[in-house]
Formats: structure tokens, sequence, C-alpha cells
């Protein structure tokens, strides 16, 4: 089952676009999970790992970074791996091509929350049992999903550290991104609307 | 020194130049002396007049004391707190309409302050200490319109809002800027360090000013929100229909009229790509639609089963606009004809709305409710509680408040979802709308209603729905939303009015809210304001627009304090005064009785006159004296009286009665004043005098008439503004020439019993007449009904009843209750 669908751009976490599940029981706990998505968005970076899995006690978070964006979703434990990565990868193709280009020059959270419909349609054809038997027929050329970190999400939360791959710290990269945040902000007050 | 009355004039005749000099320093010595004289003389008087001025103004000395934010050249004598003799004055209304008064704050902060459309408050100089508002004997309270269509809005996208660290009052143009670097708080005074982001302003891209950034020199403003202010991504907008398609309701015929009216509006509902719309019908058992894209037709669903209702599909009942467009407009086109022969008279409201709200709960969202009779099965039934014989009673009115708990429950479960319940009624018998209204109260709701609703006997009403609806279906909708009133510390608020929950002290939830929404609250002073000589108020409203942004929309008002009871007067808005206590009467009529709530008007009355009175050394008590600012109090609460909801002895169907509470509950101040106190104006001399120039058109402005007949003179034609409603009363003697010119018809017996439109004629009358209506209408959202009245035809009643300064069976004339109210005051 796919509870949550956040897409969130990695240099400073805002968010793109998300879907919930429309069901009235697992609705309402979901505000939990959501908190901790915020919270993991706002850590990543340049070195997180590409991709990666959560877990979250019943629950478990898998994400893919693509092009400075983050998709993330959160599934039942139970639910199959690589169907996970698969729809996010579906996720992240129609998202790049639709809006891959604007989404360095947006500033409101939620910009492309129409892609909510998107969204939900991909997910019904994830949920849907057919999809499940049809497993060998996914892409191939999707990365061995044993491959792909495995970590608890409080942990990660809890530890204050950027999720890294590699524990050096990059320093030359950290100056260049100090030095660019003054043009972000201008860029945020320009969009002032009168 | 006594003026001397003779001036001996020196002669003309030769003289030497000795004496000439002597003459001329004489003279000098004469002229001297006259100077001092008149100067004295206008000393005398000026001190003649002060004396007058200290007599009746005694608080003058003390103004001075409190003169940090006021205006320095406020004139000791306000124009507002000339004594007017009520009893004298045969025409107190004034023939031009009232302004809302202006707060005696110095221009700059006037310019910045609030307007008064958003943001009223009934004293525009707030007391000191609840001792002194408790002797002026007025209600202190705020009436809100926040959500009102603007035409010019500051919208600000910034990283940081900026707000107060301890209160989070959002910063605004009355806070005090300390060296550039800090900022003091004017709610609760605490000191706030400026954000390095503000000192930079984008507009006049110079960096230093923070006082000159948007945020801080308007006092209406709309933020984008950040995410933090999100409990989840913002929802789109989701529409369900719920349709009574019970015989009754097939008979009273509003299905042609509301599909068409969607129809033709399905474009515009307001919302993105991502906006869902559902039907539901109902009589004696539910039934859903599916409109999946790819089915061929919509495909009806029906459940039997109300008392355990379930959702006999998981998707496909709520679809998307867009996907679904073409099956959606089969449903539209085909549901007026579906039950045509239908024998159910039944109607299972409850379970359906129970229905409703298992749609609606993943998401919230809209429902709108039509319905047209009494709920007769399952959950939420209704008995007809209305006895016929008692819509004239002078004793006790029953049945005003709920007869079930179903209906509030129901609401705040929706409520809890995000969901707003709107009732649309339209209903020719009693349908207790004392108790379907819950629905809409308490989950910020709105409720439209249609008394004698037939689509073809009653074309009126048919009309007023199809106007209502394209406003309805149309306007600007925020989901999701909250509201939160601060105010300055030492001020606190304990009872709010309006559709809404209320989450805890100060903060209103609100599944949706609308531009034609207003509430009020009371406030009350806990502790004195000595400290500070001006008073705010912010109203901060959270809530997403329907593409799926969220935003926060702040008004900040600005008021000065005052400790003297005269200028508590002084500063009296009568208008917000008469809608905060008309709210406050509303509760009282349900929470006690109707006449408590009448005895408790009449007493605002009696006990703010005979307080001001008070206030005044010389006293007459043979005559009623109020302020200038206070001398339409007592007409607008012989109005309110004599209003359907309040009125006793003239009969008055219980659903009218409560509609009219309900309106008054919810209706924004500028709509509210016309319900209680209509514009009269006399249309058959119109002239280009003082006429006003709007895009291109001359829209004539005829002086306002008080509500009398005797200001009906025969050979008038009159028209009265009532808000929702217009009537045009033709005089029996009214000029041939006006019949012709503007009804087009040839006399006056003619004239058609029920017309509801005037025709375009190519006649200067014609023009003026229509352009001065079109420009009353354009002046309001929903659109008023017309109706043209003969003299002396049944159709009259309606109209007379509005005319509050005359004396009934049942009730006072004008005078006639200034002399009662004269009468308690000397007690």
């Amino acid at each position: 089952m796919v509870l949550l669908t956040m897409i969130a751009r990695v240099a400073d976490g805002l968010p793109l676009a998300a879907s919930m599940q429309e069901d009235e029981q697992s609705g309402r706990d979901l505000q939990q999970y959501q908190s901790q998505a915020k919270q993991l968005f706002r850590k990543l970076n340049e070195q997180s790992p590409t991709r990666c899995t959560l877990e979250a006690g019943a629950m478990t978070f898998h994400y893919i970074i693509e092009q400075g964006v983050c998709y993330l979703v959160l599934c039942e434990a139970a639910f199959p791996k690589k169907l996970a990565f698969a729809y996010l990868e579906d996720l992240h193709s129609e998202f790049d091509e639709q809006h891959g280009k604007k989404v360095p020059t947006v500033s409101r959270p939620y910009s492309f929350i129409e892609f909510d419909t998107f969204i939900q349609k991909t997910k019904k054809l994830y949920i849907d049992s057919r999809a499940r038997r049809n497993l060998g027929s996914i892409n191939t050329e999707l990365q061995d999903v044993q491959r792909i970190m495995v970590a608890n999400i409080e942990e990660v939360l809890q530890r204050g550290e950027a999720l890294s791959g590699s524990a050096e710290i990059d320093t030359l990269n950290q100056k260049k991104y100090s030095s660019e945040s003054p043009t972000f902000n201008k860029q945020h007050f320009l969009s002032y609307l009168g | 020194h006594p003026i001397r009355n003779t001036v001996s004039s020196p002669g003309y005749s030769t003289l030497d130049p000795i004496e000439c000099s002597f003459c001329l320093l004489f003279l000098f010595v004469e002229i001297l002396e006259r100077v001092w004289e008149i100067s004295f003389l206008f000393v005398m008087l000026f001190c003649f007049c002060l004396d007058l001025l200290f007599q009746q103004y005694p608080g003058v000395s003390q103004l001075s004391s409190s003169l940090g934010g006021l205006s320095l050249q406020s004139s000791p004598q306000p124009e507002s707190l000339r004594p007017v003799n009520l009893t004298q004055e045969r025409n107190i209304l004034p023939t031009a309409p009232v302004w809302a008064p202006v707060p005696n704050l110095n221009l700059d902060l006037k310019k910045l302050n609030c307007s008064p459309d958003s943001f009223r408050c009934t004293l525009t100089n707030i007391p000191q200490t609840q001792a002194l508002l408790n002797k002026a004997k007025l209600p202190l309270g705020l009436l809100l319109h926040p959500f009102r269509d603007l035409t010019q809005l500051p919208v600000i996208t910034s990283n940081t809002i900026v707000r107060c660290r301890s209160c989070r009052t959002y910063i605004n143009p009355f806070v005090s800027f300390i060296d550039q670097r800090r900022w003091k708080c004017n709610l609760c005074y605490r000191v706030n360090d400026v954000p390095e982001e503000f000192m930079y302003n984008p507009l006049t891209r110079s960096y230093g000013e923070p006082h000159k950034r948007p945020e801080v020199q308007n006092s209406t403003v709309e933020f984008i929100a950040s995410s933090d202010y999100m409990l989840r991504p913002p929802q789109p907008a989701v529409y369900l229909f719920v349709l009574d398609v019970s015989h009754n309701a097939v008979e009273a015929g509003y299905l042609t009229i509301l599909c068409q009216s969607l129809l033709e509006n399905l474009d515009k509902l307001p919302g993105d790509s991502r906006t869902r719309i559902g039907f539901v019908t109902f009589d004696s058992t539910i039934h859903f639609y599916n409109l999946q894209e790819g089915l061929s037709q919509p495909q009806m669903l029906i459940v039997s089963d109300i008392d355990d209702v379930f959702l006999p599909t998981p998707d496909s009942l709520l679809v998307n606009l867009y996907e679904s467009k073409e099956l959606i407009r089969d449903l539209l086109n085909a549901l007026p004809n579906m039950f045509t022969n239908t024998r159910e008279t039944h109607s299972a409201l409850g379970p359906a709305l129970q229905a409703a709200f298992k749609l609606m709960s993943p998401t919230g969202g809209r429902v709108s409710v039509f319905q047209t009779q009494l709920p007769s099965l399952g959950a939420g039934l209704l008995q007809s509680r209305e006895d016929p014989n008692q819509r004239s009673s002078t004793k006790v009115v029953q049945h005003l408040g709920p007869a079930t708990d179903f209906y509030k429950k129901l609401a705040l479960d929706c409520s809890g979802q995000q969901t707003a319940v709107d009732l649309f009624l339209l209903s020719s018998q009693y349908s207790d709308l004392a108790s379907l209204a819950c629905m809409s109260k308490y989950s910020a709701g709105c409720i439209y209603y249609y008394p004698s609703f037939h689509c073809i006997h009653n074309p009126s009403q048919a009309e007023k729905l199809q106007k209502d609806l394209k406003r309805y279906l149309t306007r600007k909708i925020g989901f999701e939303a909250v509201m939160r009133i601060r105010c300055t510390k030492g001020l606190s608020m304990h009872t709010f009015h309006g559709n809404f929950f209320v989450r805890s002290t100060d903060l209103l939830s609100l599944a949706n809210i609308n531009p034609d929404a207003g509430f009020a609250v009371q406030l009350s002073i806990e502790e004195s304001l000595t400290d500070t000589s001006l008073v705010c108020f912010q109203t901060a409203l959270l809530y997403t627009s329907s593409k799926g942004e969220r935003r926060i929309r702040v008004h900040t008002l600005c008021l000065p304090v005052v400790s003297s009871l005269a200028d508590v007067y002084a500063g009296v808005d009568v208008q917000a005064a008469i809608c905060l206590l008309a709210n406050m009467a509303v509760d009282r009529s349900v929470s006690s009785s109707l006449s408590d709530a009448r005895d408790a008007l009449v007493n605002a009355v009696v006990d703010s006159l005979s307080a001001y009175g008070s206030t005044i050394s010389n006293f007459q008590h043979s005559a009623l004296i109020a302020p200038n600012s206070l001398k339409l109090f007592p007409l607008y609460v012989l109005a309110l009286l004599k209003q359907k909801a309040f009125r006793t002895g003239t009969s008055t169907r219980l659903d009218d009665r409560v509609y009219a509470m309900c309106q008054i509950k919810s209706q924004p101040l500028v709509h509210l004043m016309k319900m209680i106190h209509p514009n009269l104006y006399r249309i058959d001399r119109l002239t280009d005098e003082g006429a006003i120039h709007v895009n291109d058109r001359v829209v004539p402005q005829p002086p306002l008439q008080k509500l009398s007949a005797e200001k009906l003179t025969r050979e008038g034609a009159f028209l009265m503004d009532c808000g929702s409603v217009f009537y045009i009363w033709i005089g029996k003697g009214c000029e041939n020439n006006f019949i012709e010119d503007v009804l087009g018809c040839p006399n006056f017996a003619s004239i058609p019993q029920k017309m509801t439109h005037l025709p375009e004629l190519d006649t200067l009358s014609s023009e003026r007449t229509r352009s001065f209506i079109t420009w009353l209408r354009d002046s309001r959202p929903l659109s008023p009904v017309l109706h043209v009245v003969k003299d002396e035809s049944p159709a009259k009643t309606e109209f007379f009843q509005h005319l509050i300064e005359d004396r009934t069976e049942a009730a006072f004339s004008y005078y006639e209750f200034l002399l009662h109210i004269q009468q308690q005051i000397c007690k």
C-alpha cells in the first residue's frame, strides 16, 4: 500500500508536489510521517545517497534523488522494494519532462501540486495486483535494489548529520553553495507579486 | 472699564503747528484706546466661548494627556458630540449615506489604517478601562469581513514572514522600529529583531529601511505561506452536490435551474486541474453516480439501506472535473428529467448527509445541499413544530433552536475533515430551518432560503435562485482555513458570531471561507490601558486557495484610547453598534427568549442615552438628547424591533424568522444595515444634479428619504433598497409620463400585478432610472430581485412593513418610541 508520495527540491527542502492516500483510516495517522518526511528533506544535500530505504516502524520510506529533486514514497513495510523504486522512477521521468526546467526557479511551496493527478494514476497502476505479478517485466535498467542502502529514519533524523555516502566533507562545494545563496535569496524577493 | 459711547473728535478749522501736533498726539492716543477696547472685546468674547466649550466638553483637558497618536488638528468640539434634540428633530435621517466614522488618529496613521469595509469597531475611541466602558453602556466589539473581494491586495512572497516572537502577531504598519534593527510589537510590546532579509526592500531595491517594506506600509496584506503553515499538502477544490429528488422537489422544479446553472458555469468553478466534483441524489434511498472517465454514460448506484450508509464504490464517485467532463455534462442534462414520474414523497436527508461525509472525509471541500421539505426518514428526521396560529403571537415565540443535535454533530464532524456544508432551502412549507441551519452554522457553510419556491408559479424566486447560483458557483473560495484575531495586551475577546467552529479561545476553524461571510466578536477590557494611547487589532486568515496555494490574509486596525466618557461617545460607530447588538439579540432569543432579546435592545438605547445625559451639565428631562454620533441609534433599534427576526404581533412564519436570524449572524455589516434599515429614494423626479460618473455612465444620486408613509406621496414613485430585494412603489396619482417612459405602460391601471423587470426604453427617465438601479445592483455581490408594487395592490403589505417609522397595530411609531425611551430614562 502506497500511503504518501512527496517530491521536493534537495537544495532547500522546498516541497514541489505531493499526494496522500485517500482513505478514511490511513489519512489521519500520516501526520507523524509527513513531519518526518519534511525533516528528511531538510537534511538531504548533494552528498546524500541517490537511492535509499529508511525504516520507520511498520512503514518504510524509499527515495531517489535525480537532478536535484528528491522523490519520496511511504509504504507499508511489506510492499516490494522493486515496485517502490520502479514507481519512483516513473514519477521522476514524467516530472522531469514536465517540470524539470522550472524547478530551480520556483519559491512557493507545492508549485507543482497539480502533478498530484499523475501521481494518483501511477499509484493505482502499481497497487493493482496485475502489476505485482509482473515484477519480472519491470524496467531491468533499474539498479539492483539489494545494493540500496538501508537505514533507520529516527537515527538519521536524530543524528543531525546530513546523510552522506562518504565521510569526507567537501569544503570546496560548501563554499560554492554559501556564495550562491544571496543570489538565491534575491530571486525570492524579486518574485514579489504586486 | 466702561466703554465710552461718545468719542470727542478734534475740529478741522485752521490750526497753528503746535496746536496741530497736540491734536495729532491726542488722536493717536484715542486710536490706541479704541484698539485696546476692541481687542478687549474680542478677548471677552473668546473667554465666553471657551466657557461654553468647557461646560459641554469636560474632556478637553484630558485629551491632551493622551495626544500620543491623536490628530493635533482635532477641534475640541467634535461634530460627533454635538447634542441633538431627538424629540424636536423631524428629519433625523441624513439624505446622504452614513459613512463609517474615521478614527481620531494623526494623518499618517489614518492613511495606513485598515479599511472599515474589512474591519470595524463599535467604538472608534476605545475606553481606557472596563469601568469607563460600563459607564457608557455601549457594546464593544469588532465587525469583520475578512475575505471580501478586493480590487487591490499586496501579496508578499518572502522566505520569512516576520512575526512577534511571543504573541506571533504579524508585522504591521503600527509597530515601532527601534534603531532599524529591532521592532516593538504593538500588541504585546515585546522587542524583536529585524531579520537580515527584511532589511532589504524588494520594491525600492534599497537596504536599511525596513519600515518602508510593503508589510509595514499596508494594513491589509496577503502572505504566501511556507510549508510550515500546512498540516498536509494543499487540498484540491472538491465540490459535492446533494440533491433532494422527492416528488415535492420535482414539483418545485429547482433541478432544471440548478443543472442549467452548473452547465453554464462548469468551467468557472474555482480550482485547477485537480478539481473534483460529485453528485448524490436522494429521496427514500440514496443514489450515487459513477462518473469514471472511460464509461460511455454515468452509472447510477442505489443504496437503500439508509440506517447503515456505505459507499457503493471506493472511487469514481468524486471525479476529476476535466477528465470526466463529458460524463458530467451528460448527467446534468439527464438529471432534471430522471425523476419526473417519481412517487417518492419521503426525504432521507440525514443518511444522505452521512454519505456525503464519507465521500468528503479523505480530502475536505464543499458540500452543497438542496432541500425542499422536512426530512422525513432516517437519522435526523424532523417533525413539524410550527403552529400557524402562533405566527402573530406577542408572547412567547417557540422553536427558535434546533430540535435535534444531529445536524450540529454532523457539522462538527465535517468541520474536522475540512468540509463545509452549504444549505439551499427551497420549501413551500415549514421545514424547521432552526434545526437544519446547524449543518451550516458549525461547519462554516452558508444558507440560502427561497420560501414558497416554485419555478413556474413564483418566477421571482426562480430568478433569484438563478442569480444566486451564478455568484455561489463562481465566487472565490478558500479551503481548510483557520482565523485568529489578536488584540493589544489588556483587551480580550469573549463571544464570536458567525458560521464557524470555535477551536480555542481565539482560533476559529473554517472549513471554507467565502467573500460574502461576515463575523463579529465581543471585547472586554481586562486590564486598564493606561500605558498606551493606541490599541490595535489584527485578523489573520490562513487558507488554501482554490489553486492549491497556502496564503495568509492579514488585516490590522488601529484605534486611539480615551479616558473620558464624552470622548467615548464622540467615537461611537452607530452602525457597527447596531449590527453587534443584532447578533447579541439573536443569541439571546435562542438561549433565553425573544421578549428578553427585545427588552435588551430597548434597554441598550435607554441606558446609553441616559448615561450620555449625565455628561451634559444642563440636562433637560423634557427632551431626549443624544450626541450626533448616536442620533440614529433609537431609529435603528426601532427598525431592528420591527425586523422579521425580532418582530412580534405581525404574522411571521417561523422559518422566515429563523432565516432572518441566520442572516444577521452571518452577513457583513454593509448588507446587514440594508436588511435592518432599507434605503428609500424617490425616483420619479430623478435629475442629474449631484450625479456621479461611473464608466461613462451618469448615475443620479437622489437623496435618502425616511422610512415613513408620510414621505410616500401618491403622486410619486419610490425605490426601496432592502439589500436582497428592491421594491418600486408606484403611487396611484403618479404622473403618466413616468409610467410610460420608465415602465412602458400607458397608465397606472395597466401596470401588471407582478412586474419584475424594467423595460429598456429610449427615454431619458428610463435611462436615468435604470442607471441608478444598475449602480445599486453592482455595489453588492448577490443580485437583488425587483418587485414593482402598485399602490393599493395586495403586494403592498410587504413593502409597507419596511416603513419602520410608522405606527402599526403591533408597534410604536418612531416618535412614540422616542417618548417611550424618554419615559424610561426619567424613571
